[in-house]
């Protein structure tokens, strides 16, 4: 070849490539749209309209019959039925009120143990909550015990120094990303009839008590606080150690005593952080699933438990009627949540933030009522905290009797013999790192893009942010059984095409799709920080947008990418809804979904399923924290 | 080399105008600058000429070329920012020879050669491999104008590169760039909020405000003759006497203002106006002799080394003295030359 033709061509190759460098973003940002439209707002989509469909005919009829049923709005139901019989509803109100005794007892609050407490017991006729009732009850019990929990680790690591607070700190991420299933399997091998607590107060000879069938829901409540006590803590922590020292400087040389100064420049910053968590906490917990389907079963169900049953037994118009209802209620807690973070933004960044106290400066002080206090939190703190997961170990090798190696065994012994048609863990390791390094390659590159179209794109950019932040408020099983009715079963085009989506592509989309906002809210803040005058001394000096993105931007705000892609792995990792739904009774499933088949029938081999899956999430955060991963945001 | 020309440019944001038809010839190799208060629209302009902002209406023209929907990356222009936008992530020569990816050296250079060239005008020699964050704001802003300079781009643009530097780094600095441009002879436009800065740095000057161009010219003009109120009071420090033209006199033409009458040379009177502002610069005021007496109240002396400048009030006008010592007395007597006041219509 000529020399003249080679450079012909080769300056035809880079014309072509600038020609695609140029393009490169805006092909990155369409791909992601398109994912987002098949794999997000087509699944929800489905699930709207099958709830408002009859036939192929729009109808009310399955809201009506939903909202005037009492089994699901228990009370509500006569009101909701006939809404202008006010009078009636007000008798109803009234006699009810009338109903109300307050009376002074004495309880014995540990059976077996004669310990009398005074009670001030409050009787009320019973209200029949309904299925939304319930869960919204839950809900509210879970956020005030993840408050009472959250808060005083919050005052202790805003105020004291020691040893290890950094590290506490940073861990408050860790329960956010931990498997519900694993949790909710970890409370069982901590409060079950032979779990480690049994098993320390048989040492004393008392029990075995059966904890979880006494009181379900408290066992749910606790593990709802397990996860979103160190939110709350994190959410408070943060706000705090923002209060510019300054402001309480100010106000002590103005005249206020400490408490004052505390009351008056520290709590009206820390209440909003406060609320923010506890309407976090909410919407969360009333989304749970995977905890109350462990632990509680169907007697405790909530809405996304019952959705996922009316899904087992085929009722699909109902289960997507009961999605749609409570997707618009967690779509409008979630943007009073979002309306609320963003009125508060504007509070002051910190300047010189407040001086830390070291919590045990020598043993007088150590011996303070204060100190006491501390010490009796973190004792309770540590049963809470580490007492699930340190028993899900325990209770991996151990049975009633003493250490075995039976459960580990079970798990060697199916995988070897076992039919393909059961569950078998290597099966399910497999495809959970399969997947989760699948999510990864399908979510960081979404999330990122996300990121930068958004970080500086004025008003269109915060709708945009609005619209990919959907599946936070969505909950796994929903979105669940949009991807079951809409992908997998198929969706008919014109032209007799049909389009369908199933197996693993649909379980990775699931994942990718519930994982790429923890990339966004990662990356997001590194990049509205970054310079402007950066990316456009890049593009004056030449680069394409994108090239500005890849030499300039990218590479300032790589921690933020690996911090997202460890919270997309560990999601992917560690979720349940869709993939439960998703993978049938295929052979698709992860890990989570083996535990809780496994937990079906015996406790011992879901509890060392679920040790395996602590050791992989563990293991995957301990490769990100080495290649420089950040936990903070 | 290149000649830089905007015909009728505006800029609207939500409705908003944040320029308003702007017309401007930038000569080849010209040190041009644009001046003006906070939100006048100097740095859209130059925005809008480095292809980040596009015009609502006009065309940005270089050679005669309209640069219409071309992007930033193919318009060869260099930036230097305020904030110097280094990256962060490079030594100094990546920075310098980040732009050296995407053009060719000049004069058959290879890249190494071009940054060391760089490195050598911005009096930084040997300093390639540090880290940005390794150097002073100085130098830090001499690496960003050598990493702008670097491609040879045809327009050199600088925004408020100086504002976050101290004085007297920033008068130095000042000479550098000023010498760097015209030993390239490379067209500049530079943008500050800084009157004192654009004088002294400057083939020419447009004072901008409120979107528009007030006046183009050489900095002399600017100073002696501005063109109104507006930049009378924003280039220097300027007494001025709202008035209405009264009776002229052979060459003088007397002013009234609120009730006193001034005397101002009818030359410098612009034909045909009626109401005029008389501006009369601080040294020009002496307390020895003058035609225009005005009996000053004193209320704040400011000792400057060279000279005292003393604030007062005449006939309820705001006054700026220049004078050689602090006035022992609260009351002094001022006084001016018809000559040496100048007159802009008032509008």
């Amino acid at each position: 070849m000529p020399a003249s033709d080679r450079r012909g061509l080769r300056n035809a190759l880079v014309t072509l490539r600038s020609r695609l460098e140029r393009r490169a973003l805006s092909l990155v940002a369409l791909a992601t749209a398109a994912v987002l439209a098949v794999m997000l707002y087509l699944p929800v989509g489905v699930v709207f309209l099958e709830a408002v469909l009859e036939a192929g005919r729009p109808t009310l009829a399955h809201f009506r019959a939903v909202l005037t049923d009492p089994f699901y709005v228990g009370a509500l139901a006569d009101i909701l039925a006939e809404p202008l019989a006010v009078r009636t509803h007000l008798e109803g109100v009234a006699g009810w009120l009338g109903a109300v005794s307050v009376s002074a007892t004495v309880v014995r609050p540990i059976p077996g143990l004669e310990l009398p407490v005074p009670w001030l017991a409050l009787e009320t006729p019973g209200v029949r909550l309904g299925l939304f009732g319930f869960t919204a009850y839950q809900a509210a019990l879970s956020t005030v015990a993840s408050v009472a929990l959250g808060l005083p680790a919050a005052s202790v690591l805003a105020t004291y120094e020691f040893r290890g607070r950094q590290t506490i700190r940073s861990l408050t991420i860790l329960p956010f990303v931990l498997p519900g299933i694993m949790v909710a399997v970890g409370f069982y091998a901590m409060f079950g009839r032979g779990g480690t607590l049994n098993g320390l107060l048989g040492l004393i000879g008392l029990g075995p008590y059966p904890f979880i069938e006494w009181n379900p829901l408290a066992i749910v409540i606790v593990a709802h606080a397990f996860y979103n006590a160190p939110l709350v803590a994190r959410v408070t922590v943060a706000a705090w150690e923002s209060v510019d020292r300054r402001a309480v400087e100010t106000a002590r040389s103005l005249g206020a005593s400490p408490r004052r100064a505390f009351r008056d420049a520290v709590v009206p910053q820390l209440l909003p952080a406060v609320l923010t968590g506890a309407l976090l906490t909410f919407i969360f917990t009333f989304m749970t699933f995977p905890i109350v389907l462990a632990l509680g079963g169907l007697q405790l169900a909530t809405v996304e438990v019952w959705i996922y049953d009316r899904v087992r037994q085929l009722a699909y118009g109902e289960a997507a009627t009961l999605a749609v209802l409570e997707t618009l209620l967690s779509l409008g807690l979630t943007y009073a949540y979002l309306r609320y973070e963003s009125a508060q933004s504007g509070l002051a960044r910190a300047a010189g933030s407040t001086a830390r106290r070291p919590l045990f400066p020598d043993l007088r002080t150590a011996l303070s009522p204060r100190r006491l206090a501390i010490v009796g939190y973190g004792l309770v703190a540590l049963v809470v905290f580490v007492g699930p997961m340190a028993s899900l170990v325990v209770g991996s090798v151990t049975d009633g009797s003493g250490l075995t190696g039976r459960h580990y065994a079970f798990l060697l012994e199916r995988q070897l013999e076992g039919a393909s048609y059961q569950t078998l863990p290597w099966v399910a390791i497999r495809n959970s790192l399969l997947f989760g390094v699948a999510t990864l390659a399908v979510a960081v590159p979404m999330g990122v893009v996300i990121s930068v179209v958004t970080a500086r794109a004025g008003r269109a950019g915060a709708v945009v942010d609005a619209l990919a932040m959907l599946p936070l408020a969505v909950s796994g099983v929903v979105f669940g059984v949009g991807l079951l009715r809409g992908l997998v079963f198929g969706v008919s085009l014109p032209g007799g095409w049909r389009f369908q989506v199933t197996g693993a592509v649909a379980i990775v989309a699931a994942h990718a799709v519930a994982a790429y906002p923890f990339v966004t809210r990662n990356v997001s803040p590194l990049l509205a920080n970054l310079d402007p005058a950066m990316v456009e001394s890049a593009r004056a000096l030449g680069a394409s947008r994108y090239r500005a993105l890849r030499d300039v931007e990218l590479p300032l705000v790589a921690s933020g990418i690996v911090a997202g892609a460890a919270f997309a792995f560990a999601i992917s990792i560690g979720e349940f809804s869709s993939t439960v739904i998703l993978a049938g009774s295929g052979d698709t499933y992860t890990m989570p979904v083996a535990v809780e088949r496994y937990l079906g029938r015996r406790s011992g081999p879901a509890i060392a399923m679920g040790t395996v899956l602590l050791f992989v999430t563990a293991a995957s955060f301990v490769v990100v924290d080495r290649v420089g991963g950040r936990f903070e945001r | 080399m290149t000649e830089l020309t905007l015909a009728g440019v505006a800029k609207r944001y939500d409705g908003t105008a944040a320029l308003e038809g702007i017309d401007l010839t930038v000569r080849d190799g010209e040190f041009f600058t644009l001046v003006g208060p906070s939100g006048c629209g100097k740095t859209t302009t130059l925005r809008t000429i480095a292809g980040f902002e596009s015009p609502t209406a006009g065309t940005v023209r270089f050679d005669g070329r309209a640069m219409d929907g071309v992007p930033p990356e193919d318009r060869d222009v260099g930036v230097v920012f305020q904030s110097y936008a280094l990256f962060p992530h490079m030594s100094v020569a990546e920075n310098v020879g980040y732009g050296l990816r995407f053009r060719e050296p000049p004069d058959g250079q290879t890249v190494d050669e071009r940054v060391r060239e760089l490195l050598a005008l911005v009096d930084l020699e040997g300093m390639g491999e540090r880290d940005p964050d390794q150097l002073s704001g100085g130098q830090r802003q001499r690496v960003a104008l050598a990493r702008a300079l670097a491609p040879a781009p045809d327009l050199l643009l600088l925004d408020e590169p100086m504002s976050a530097l101290d004085a007297q780094l920033r008068e130095s600095l000042r000479r550098q760039v000023k010498r760097i441009q015209s030993e390239l002879e490379i067209t500049t436009v530079y943008v500050t909020h800084d009157q004192a800065e654009a004088l002294a740095i400057s083939d020419r000057v447009a004072v901008m405000n409120g979107g528009r161009i007030e006046q183009v010219g050489r900095p002399q003009a600017i100073y002696r003759e501005p063109a109104t109120r507006f930049v009378a009071e924003f280039v220097g420090d300027n007494n001025v006497f709202e008035g209405a033209v009264r009776e002229r006199d052979g060459d003088r033409t007397r002013i009234d203002v609120g009730g006193e009458t001034l005397a101002v040379s009818a030359a410098s009177v612009p034909p045909g106006a009626d109401r005029v502002t008389v501006c009369v610069r601080p040294g020009a005021l002496s307390r020895s002799a003058g035609t225009n007496r005005l009996p000053v109240t004193v209320e704040t002396s400011e000792f400057l080394g060279e000279t005292v400048r003393v604030h007062g009030r005449w006939n309820g006008t705001e006054m700026i003295l220049q004078l050689p010592e602090i006035p022992d007395d609260d009351e002094l007597t001022v006084g001016f030359e018809p000559d040496d006041a100048h007159v802009v219509a008032t509008d």
